[in-house]
């Protein structure tokens, strides 16, 4: 029975031109098992592998919203998802299609729980702080993804490197709707505007992957995508020996290219195993 | 409610996105993005006086018929099979990927969506086409992601033929 392995790494730096760091990420384990303490079935061995399972999630949230608000946001953000996932886990985790349509509806309504808890904190006609929420369960052999905003999503696979999220910002629904071409709106701050945000005007993007051994994930914030090209991010996963040496040098790089926003990233590595 | 599972499925670049996107939100873009793995959607219908909450898994267009991932296509309780009408290969493609989805979930409620019809001057089927899938036992329509004509007609069949049959 093939149960995966990931090896997952999260950071985040204000990078050099920022007094305060907006960004927010979690790196969590979630458990559901069961121990046999005593049986008189023979199969007890067997039992025992069989009610452990585990579930990666990884979140990347960066708020907006000027002063403390886009820290509160994005903290706010996390730590509502967090108590709501914590207080839901009833599921369990592994492949059960039974199950997996369980899992992606508590995934949606946690993030819109985060949602009405920054709505809570900042009540108004919508322009208070928001955030950004990219979230990615892992349990083998796939990764479940909830996505709001424009922090990204990549794997990279056999060499080739894909984004998995599409930017929900206002150049690209105008650019969807045929309003402007992508050199118009590249002439624009529309890149810079969120379309979709947490606390903000949501519209969460459900979708999934399957995993195979020697995936890469990344999650990151437009503050590393800003400095770090996709060649130079395929080429730092693919040289790195670990999660935490990936996600420290692709931080490292988005530095060196000047730092310009908050920087931060969520790396795991997956395998199979088994 | 009752909710459903739905599968779309087609070779690359038939209109399977756009098709959803068209029904669920009214829209269509000209912008072509590639999905990658399964992007998930959902919308509610009335069929038999009964609403159905329709769960829509957009699958990756494949380039070959082999590599489509039946994983995904576990419980299923219908398809919605995409084919591009100006690509007169993709109505071959679509009974050889019946044949993939069959041997993986079995005979599930299916319609089969001819799609770009407003793209009459590319059309590529030809009546004796029709007239096979007719034969073949299908349950086929012409639709137009950009137009919307057929789109809420496919689901609404399709969403019909589970609930008849479950």
């Amino acid at each position: 029975m093939h149960l995966g392995e990931f090896d997952v790494f999260g950071a985040t730096h204000p990078g050099k031109k920022r007094e305060q760091n907006e960004d927010q990420f979690l790196v969590a384990t979630l458990h559901k098992a069961m121990e046999v303490r005593q049986t008189s079935l023979d199969s007890a061995d067997a039992l025992a592998q069989s009610t452990r399972s585990d579930a990666h999630l990884l979140v990347v949230a960066d708020g907006v919203g000027g002063h403390a608000g886009g820290r509160v946001a994005s903290g706010t953000a996390v730590e509502a998802l967090t108590e709501y996932i914590a207080q839901t886990t009833g599921v369990s985790y592994g492949l059960d299609v039974a199950l997996e349509e369980e899992l992606l509806g508590q995934l949606e309504r946690a993030v819109r729980h985060s949602h009405a808890r920054i709505k809570s904190h900042f009540p108004g006609a919508g322009t208070g702080p928001a955030t950004t929420l990219t979230m990615v369960t892992l349990t083998w052999p796939r990764a479940y993804v909830v996505h709001v905003g424009d922090s990204r999503g990549y794997y990279l696979r056999k060499g080739r490197l894909k984004q998995f999220t599409q930017d929900q910002t206002m150049a690209e629904l105008l650019i969807d709707e045929g309003v402007m071409s992508e050199g118009q709106a590249d002439g624009t701050n529309l890149h810079n505007v969120l379309a979709s945000a947490v606390g903000g005007t949501i519209k969460p993007v459900i979708s999934l992957l399957d995993l195979q051994d020697e995936d890469w994930i990344v999650l990151c914030s437009d503050g590393l995508t800003k400095h770090v090209e996709d060649d130079v991010m395929r080429a730092t996963l693919e040289s790195s020996a670990s999660a935490e040496a990936a996600c420290e040098s692709l931080i490292q790089q988005a530095l060196d290219g000047g730092g310009s926003d908050n920087i931060t990233a969520v790396v795991a590595r997956c395998s199979a195993s088994g | 409610m009752i909710q459903k599972k739905i599968c779309m499925v087609g070779v690359f670049g038939t209109g399977k996105t756009s098709l959803v996107r068209q029904f669920v939100h009214s829209k269509f873009s000209e912008r072509y993005l590639s999905t990658v793995g399964v992007k998930i959607d959902r919308k509610s219908v009335e069929v038999d006086g009964e609403d159905v909450n329709l769960l829509l898994w957009d699958l990756a267009g494949r380039d070959d018929v082999e590599d489509i991932q039946t994983s995904y296509l576990r419980g299923a309780a219908g398809v919605l099979y995409v084919v591009d009408g100006t690509r007169r290969e993709t109505f071959d493609q679509a009974f050889e990927l019946r044949d993939v989805v069959r041997g993986a979930i079995g005979h599930v409620p299916a319609v089969i969506a001819l799609n770009k019809s407003d793209l009459r001057d590319a059309w590529a089927l030809a009546p004796a086409d029709m007239t096979r899938l007719e034969e073949d036992g299908w349950n086929a329509i012409a639709t137009s992601a950009k137009d919307g004509i057929g789109v809420e007609e496919a689901f609404r069949r399709l969403a019909l033929a589970t609930v008849r049959t479950a």
